[in-house]
Protein backbone atom coordinates (compact mmCIF):
# COMPACT_ATOMS: atom_id res chain seq x y z
CA UNK A 1 0.00 0.00 0.00
CA UNK A 2 2.96 2.00 0.87
CA UNK A 3 3.88 1.89 -2.38
CA UNK A 4 1.00 3.89 -3.72
CA UNK A 5 1.70 6.76 -1.73
CA UNK A 6 5.18 6.76 -2.95
CA UNK A 7 4.14 6.54 -6.50
CA UNK A 8 1.85 9.62 -5.84
CA UNK A 9 4.60 12.06 -3.99
CA UNK A 10 6.85 11.49 -6.53
CA UNK A 11 4.11 12.77 -9.07
CA UNK A 12 4.28 16.01 -7.79
CA UNK A 13 7.64 17.53 -8.51
CA UNK A 14 6.72 16.16 -11.76
CA UNK A 15 3.48 18.51 -11.87
CA UNK A 16 5.54 21.48 -10.38
CA UNK A 17 8.06 20.95 -13.13
CA UNK A 18 4.99 21.04 -15.77
CA UNK A 19 4.64 24.18 -13.85
CA UNK A 20 7.34 26.24 -13.54
CA UNK A 21 9.03 24.44 -16.72
CA UNK A 22 10.49 27.75 -18.30
CA UNK A 23 10.26 26.05 -22.39
CA UNK A 24 7.15 24.74 -23.59
CA UNK A 25 9.58 21.66 -24.20
CA UNK A 26 9.97 20.89 -20.19
CA UNK A 27 6.10 21.14 -19.99
CA UNK A 28 5.99 18.68 -22.68
CA UNK A 29 8.26 16.38 -20.85
CA UNK A 30 6.75 16.88 -17.52
CA UNK A 31 3.14 15.82 -19.44
CA UNK A 32 5.15 12.62 -20.83
CA UNK A 33 7.00 11.63 -17.32
CA UNK A 34 3.24 11.75 -15.32
CA UNK A 35 1.99 9.48 -17.89
CA UNK A 36 4.35 6.81 -17.25
CA UNK A 37 4.17 7.08 -13.47
CA UNK A 38 0.51 7.52 -13.51
CA UNK A 39 1.10 3.95 -15.87
CA UNK A 40 3.20 3.09 -12.68
CA UNK A 41 0.22 3.51 -10.35
CA UNK A 42 -2.06 1.88 -12.37
CA UNK A 43 0.03 -1.16 -12.25
CA UNK A 44 0.48 -1.60 -8.99
CA UNK A 45 -3.01 -1.00 -7.95
CA UNK A 46 -4.13 -3.67 -9.90
CA UNK A 47 -1.61 -5.98 -8.55
CA UNK A 48 -2.55 -5.19 -4.86
CA UNK A 49 -6.38 -5.42 -5.31
CA UNK A 50 -5.99 -8.31 -8.04
CA UNK A 51 -7.67 -6.49 -10.80
CA UNK A 52 -6.22 -8.22 -13.72
CA UNK A 53 -8.24 -6.57 -16.77
CA UNK A 54 -6.36 -3.21 -15.64
CA UNK A 55 -2.88 -3.81 -16.49
CA UNK A 56 -4.56 -3.75 -20.18
CA UNK A 57 -5.53 -0.39 -19.48
CA UNK A 58 -2.14 0.67 -18.88
CA UNK A 59 -0.61 -0.67 -21.77
CA UNK A 60 -3.36 0.52 -24.60
CA UNK A 61 -2.27 4.25 -22.12
CA UNK A 62 1.52 3.93 -22.94
CA UNK A 63 0.50 4.12 -26.45
CA UNK A 64 -1.47 6.79 -26.30
CA UNK A 65 1.01 9.05 -24.05
CA UNK A 66 3.37 8.24 -27.47
CA UNK A 67 0.58 9.26 -30.04
CA UNK A 68 -0.40 12.13 -27.86
CA UNK A 69 3.70 13.09 -27.34
CA UNK A 70 3.98 13.26 -31.13
CA UNK A 71 1.64 15.23 -32.53
CA UNK A 72 1.90 17.81 -29.90
CA UNK A 73 5.48 17.71 -31.02
CA UNK A 74 4.63 17.94 -34.90
CA UNK A 75 2.25 20.65 -34.08
CA UNK A 76 4.62 22.61 -32.27
CA UNK A 77 7.25 22.25 -34.69
CA UNK A 78 5.30 23.25 -37.83
CA UNK A 79 3.69 26.08 -36.13
CA UNK A 80 7.33 27.71 -35.54
CA UNK A 81 8.06 27.21 -38.97
CA UNK A 82 4.71 28.47 -40.22
CA UNK A 83 5.49 31.80 -38.53
CA UNK A 84 8.32 32.60 -40.13
CA UNK B 1 9.77 -15.22 -4.81
CA UNK B 2 7.05 -12.80 -2.87
CA UNK B 3 10.32 -10.43 -0.71
CA UNK B 4 12.62 -10.80 -4.09
CA UNK B 5 9.98 -8.89 -5.98
CA UNK B 6 9.30 -6.27 -3.20
CA UNK B 7 13.59 -5.72 -2.98
CA UNK B 8 12.92 -4.95 -6.82
CA UNK B 9 10.13 -2.56 -6.39
CA UNK B 10 11.69 -0.94 -3.85
CA UNK B 11 14.88 -0.87 -5.98
CA UNK B 12 13.15 0.61 -8.57
CA UNK B 13 11.36 3.29 -6.48
CA UNK B 14 15.00 4.30 -5.58
CA UNK B 15 15.97 4.83 -9.30
CA UNK B 16 12.62 7.27 -9.03
CA UNK B 17 13.83 9.56 -6.53
CA UNK B 18 17.21 9.92 -8.14
CA UNK B 19 15.21 10.95 -11.24
CA UNK B 20 13.03 13.55 -9.21
CA UNK B 21 15.82 14.71 -7.88
CA UNK B 22 17.66 14.94 -11.32
CA UNK B 23 15.32 17.19 -12.98
CA UNK B 24 15.50 20.06 -10.03
CA UNK B 25 19.25 19.94 -10.11
CA UNK B 26 20.03 20.75 -13.74
CA UNK B 27 18.17 23.70 -15.13
CA UNK B 28 19.20 23.38 -18.85
CA UNK B 29 16.55 22.02 -20.83
CA UNK B 30 18.60 18.96 -22.80
CA UNK B 31 20.62 17.41 -19.64
CA UNK B 32 17.55 17.86 -18.21
CA UNK B 33 15.33 15.79 -20.50
CA UNK B 34 18.43 13.41 -20.68
CA UNK B 35 18.32 12.60 -17.22
CA UNK B 36 14.85 12.38 -16.03
CA UNK B 37 13.92 10.44 -18.74
CA UNK B 38 16.25 8.14 -18.58
CA UNK B 39 16.38 7.41 -14.68
CA UNK B 40 12.70 7.23 -15.00
CA UNK B 41 11.88 4.50 -17.32
CA UNK B 42 14.70 2.57 -15.58
CA UNK B 43 13.05 3.09 -12.77
CA UNK B 44 9.43 1.92 -13.30
CA UNK B 45 10.74 -0.54 -15.44
CA UNK B 46 12.35 -1.85 -12.58
CA UNK B 47 9.31 -1.61 -10.87
CA UNK B 48 7.52 -3.31 -13.32
CA UNK B 49 10.48 -6.31 -13.10
CA UNK B 50 9.50 -6.58 -9.30
CA UNK B 51 5.94 -6.80 -10.12
CA UNK B 52 6.05 -9.99 -12.57
CA UNK B 53 8.49 -11.49 -9.95
CA UNK B 54 6.64 -11.15 -7.76
CA UNK B 55 3.41 -12.35 -9.25
CA UNK B 56 5.56 -15.68 -10.44
CA UNK B 57 4.23 -17.38 -13.74
CA UNK B 58 0.88 -16.37 -14.67
CA UNK B 59 -1.53 -14.50 -16.43
CA UNK B 60 -1.16 -11.34 -14.53
CA UNK B 61 3.02 -11.29 -15.05
CA UNK B 62 2.56 -12.15 -18.75
CA UNK B 63 0.66 -8.82 -19.32
CA UNK B 64 3.39 -7.12 -17.25
CA UNK B 65 5.92 -8.60 -19.48
CA UNK B 66 4.10 -7.44 -22.33
CA UNK B 67 3.74 -3.93 -20.68
CA UNK B 68 7.64 -3.68 -19.80
CA UNK B 69 8.42 -4.65 -23.47
CA UNK B 70 5.98 -1.77 -24.54
CA UNK B 71 7.52 0.74 -22.15
CA UNK B 72 11.41 -0.53 -23.27
CA UNK B 73 10.64 0.40 -27.05
CA UNK B 74 8.22 3.17 -26.92
CA UNK B 75 10.05 5.58 -23.68
CA UNK B 76 12.94 6.52 -25.69
CA UNK B 77 10.90 6.84 -28.61
CA UNK B 78 8.85 9.43 -26.79
CA UNK B 79 12.18 11.16 -25.71
CA UNK B 80 14.08 11.26 -28.62
CA UNK B 81 10.94 12.73 -30.47
CA UNK B 82 10.51 16.01 -27.79
CA UNK B 83 14.45 16.32 -27.99
CA UNK B 84 14.65 15.59 -31.75
CA UNK B 85 11.52 18.76 -31.94
CA UNK B 86 12.89 21.12 -29.49
CA UNK B 87 15.98 21.03 -31.03
CA UNK B 88 14.36 21.68 -34.05
CA UNK B 89 12.31 24.42 -33.37
CA UNK B 90 15.31 27.09 -32.09
CA UNK B 91 15.86 25.79 -28.76
CA UNK B 92 19.58 25.21 -28.58
CA UNK B 93 21.83 23.29 -26.59
CA UNK B 94 22.99 25.56 -24.11
CA UNK B 95 19.80 26.89 -23.40
CA UNK B 96 19.70 29.95 -25.52
CA UNK B 97 16.64 29.81 -27.96
CA UNK B 98 16.72 31.69 -31.28
CA UNK B 99 13.52 32.40 -33.19
CA UNK B 100 15.03 32.95 -36.77
CA UNK B 101 15.47 29.35 -37.76
CA UNK B 102 16.80 29.21 -41.44
CA UNK B 103 17.79 26.38 -43.43
CA UNK B 104 17.25 23.72 -40.33
CA UNK B 105 15.65 21.33 -42.40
Amino acid sequence: MYILWAMLIFLIPYLVLIVRGPTVWDRILGMSLVSTKIIIIVIIFSSLNHLDYLTDFAIIYVLLGFIVTFFITTFLVTRKKREK
Amino acid sequence: MEILGNIIIILGIIFMLFGVIGIFRYQNFFVRILIASKIDTVGALTVVIGLAVKHGFSFFSLRVVLLLVLMFIINPMVTHIIARSAYESGQNIDGSVDDIEEGNE
